[in-house]
């Protein structure tokens, strides 16, 4: 079983080294551009940006290919649908019921570009330099405002900390699972829908158990060591803004920029 | 003769990633049949790696398996006959019992292996009085068993397939002495009786030399001795350099024999070393005149 997501890529790039916090304003000013883009230049721009953050990190290109592997079906779906059911002037290419325009061909391209520099550098921003503990810690303190209309921040950390954390336990756990039920003679790969859903309850079901002890077990841990939740706690690493991370700052308002003005005065090709 | 033998076996985990383990390194070996084998190796040395290959549930990177002179991935759609074959018990096999009833959980491999159902009832029976089971346990749930029960369960419910080979990664594993015992005990007596192979791995010496014929003793991915016990105890060197313990009864001999007390240096059990110590005090006294 693969699990590209959640994968720490261990190095101490500039990227590595930013504030968590910087790095989630970063990714939704990124989202918003790569959404609002709509010329062809101010797209060369975001894809610029995907591959210098690449190289800025020092993560190997092929690991983060590797990583898209799993959206690759999707990206091709959108493409499909997007080639053969959107309208437009310049015929391309047709043939029988199927006619494929120049625009749809260009949108499709559009669409499919998107989708996989996004994904490119969420996996590089938030996985391959930052770890799950880096990243939560992050969204806590960022949020934290909302603790004053009794939103639960701390709470919702900690749990997306835990579920995190036993993120790979629990795929190291399927797989033993699987091995072992194998190992008897089960089979997870031949028959019709209903077998094969039958054929899962031997691993879904130890899975419940341990997971349910598991739990059961940590809440006895963290309660033996005095925690009862976000009031009045104080944390080991706390979270400080560098110069690095204005800068960064500064480069990701001069991207917003640049996408602004490349969309009222570019004279690229517009989508 | 041996029943499994591995020819020039290579396993990297994580291939083409920066995270890449070689786990085994030109593994050659031959398992004799109708003995138990030990297998004995720190943490990592790549135990369980190997027992996972003789059942196909991982394949080498390079190298052949053979199960009785022929190779277990010659026809890869039929590995679940080869799993038959060999029975593996995981480590930490409680963690895999799904079943309504003990009854149920042990029958789901001789199940699958498509037998009818009084040959089932049969064998559930049978493995169940081997792993030690009472059988008014049959009908409870899996999960409300002790931790020793359930993992004398999930062993009957590999033994019920009857494999011609039984492997078993550190059966012994988080149980206290009488468990141990009962567990190995029981494996020892299932071997003895039903005459099948029998490959046990664990890190405990005494174990070992209790229960093994044979040892294998792993490290770093490589197999740096292996033997009769005998042969493999006595090396008593290689076996501190790979990590590795002489049994505790060894290490007393071998402190006995530092101080000048002249007895054989290749014992490995209470027993042995019980005969060896009163043949030497025989002996000396008859020197001694006495
Ligand atoms: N699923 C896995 N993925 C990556 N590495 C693994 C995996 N399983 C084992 N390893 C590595 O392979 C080596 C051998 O492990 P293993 O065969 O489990 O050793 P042992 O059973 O002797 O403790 C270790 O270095 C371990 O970290
Ligand atoms: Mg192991």
């Amino acid at each position: 079983m693969e699990a590209s997501f959640g994968v720490y890529y261990e190095k101490n790039s500039p990227i590595h080294q930013l504030d968590p916090r910087t790095k989630l304003l970063f990714m939704i000013a990124f989202i918003v551009c790569i959404f609002a883009a709509n010329d062809m230049y101010a797209y060369l721009m975001l894809i610029g940006i995907t591959v210098l953050s690449v190289i800025v990190s020092r993560v190997p290109i092929l690991m983060v290919l590797k990583g898209l592997k799993p959206i690759f079906i999707i990206v091709i779906i959108t493409t499909i649908l997007n080639l053969f059911w959107t309208d437009g002037y310049t015929v391309l290419w047709s043939w029988w019921i199927i006619t494929i325009y120049k625009e749809s061909l260009i949108r499709a391209g559009m669409l499919a570009l998107r989708i996989v520099i996004l994904m490119a550098c969420t996996s590089l921003y938030f996985s391959y330099t930052t770890t799950p503990i880096e990243l939560t810690d992050g969204i806590e303190t960022g949020l934290s405002f909302l603790k004053k209309i009794k939103v639960p921040v701390h709470e919702f950390a900690m749990m997306m900390t835990i579920a995190l954390r036993f993120i790979p336990t629990l795929v190291e756990e399927t797989s033993k699972i699987m091995n072992a039920q194998k190992a008897r003679g089960a089979d997870f790969s031949s028959g019709g829908l209903i077998k094969r859903a039958k054929a899962l309850i031997p691993i879904i079901i130890p899975l419940f158990v341990s997971s349910f002890r598991r739990a059961d077990e940590l809440a006895t841990a963290m309660e033996c060591r005095c925690y009862r939740g976000g009031t009045g706690r104080t944390r080991m690493r706390v979270l400080k803004m560098k110069v690095k991370d204005y800068v960064f700052l500064l480069l990701t308002a001069g991207m917003i920029a640049g996408v602004i003005l490349l969309n009222i005065y570019g004279k690229g090709y517009k989508v | 003769m041996s029943i499994v033998e591995l020819k020039e076996i290579n396993f990297i985990y994580g291939k083409k990633t920066p995270y890449e383990i070689k786990a085994l390194d030109n593994i050659n070996l031959k398992i004799e049949a109708n003995c138990i084998t030990g297998i004995i190796g720190h943490t990592g040395s790549g135990k369980s790696t190997l027992i996972q290959l003789l059942n196909g549930l991982i394949k080498a990177d390079s190298g052949t398996v053979y199960l009785d002179g022929s190779d277990i991935w010659e026809k890869p759609k039929e590995i679940s006959k080869i799993r038959f074959a060999v029975g593996m018990v995981m480590q930490y096999p409680e963690y895999q019992l799904f079943a309504d009833t003990v009854r149920e959980d042990i029958a789901f491999g001789p199940k699958n292996m498509g037998l009818d159902s009084e040959e089932i009832e049969k064998r559930v029976l049978q493995s169940a009085e081997f792993c030690g089971l009472d059988k008014d346990i049959l009908d409870k749930s899996p999960f409300d068993l002790s931790g020793g029960q359930k993992r004398r369960v999930a062993l009957a419910g590999v033994m019920a397939m009857n494999p011609k080979v039984l492997v078993l990664d550190e059966p012994a594993a988080g149980l206290d002495p009488k468990g141990r015992r009962e567990i190995l005990g029981g494996i020892k007596e299932f071997q003895r009786k039903s005459g099948t192979t029998v490959i046990i791995v664990s890190h405990s010496m005494e174990d070992m030399a209790m229960y093994c014929d044979r040892a294998i003793v792993m490290c770093h991915g490589k197999i740096v001795a292996h033997g009769t016990c005998c042969e493999v105890f006595s090396q008593h060197k290689l076996l501190l350099d790979v990590g590795l313990d002489v049994p505790e009864i060894t290490g007393i001999i071998l402190a006995l024999r530092e101080k000048g007390i002249d007895i054989s240096d290749n014992i490995y059990t209470v027993d042995g070393a019980v005969e060896a110590i009163k043949s030497y005090y025989q002996s000396s006294k008859r020197e001694r005149g006495v």
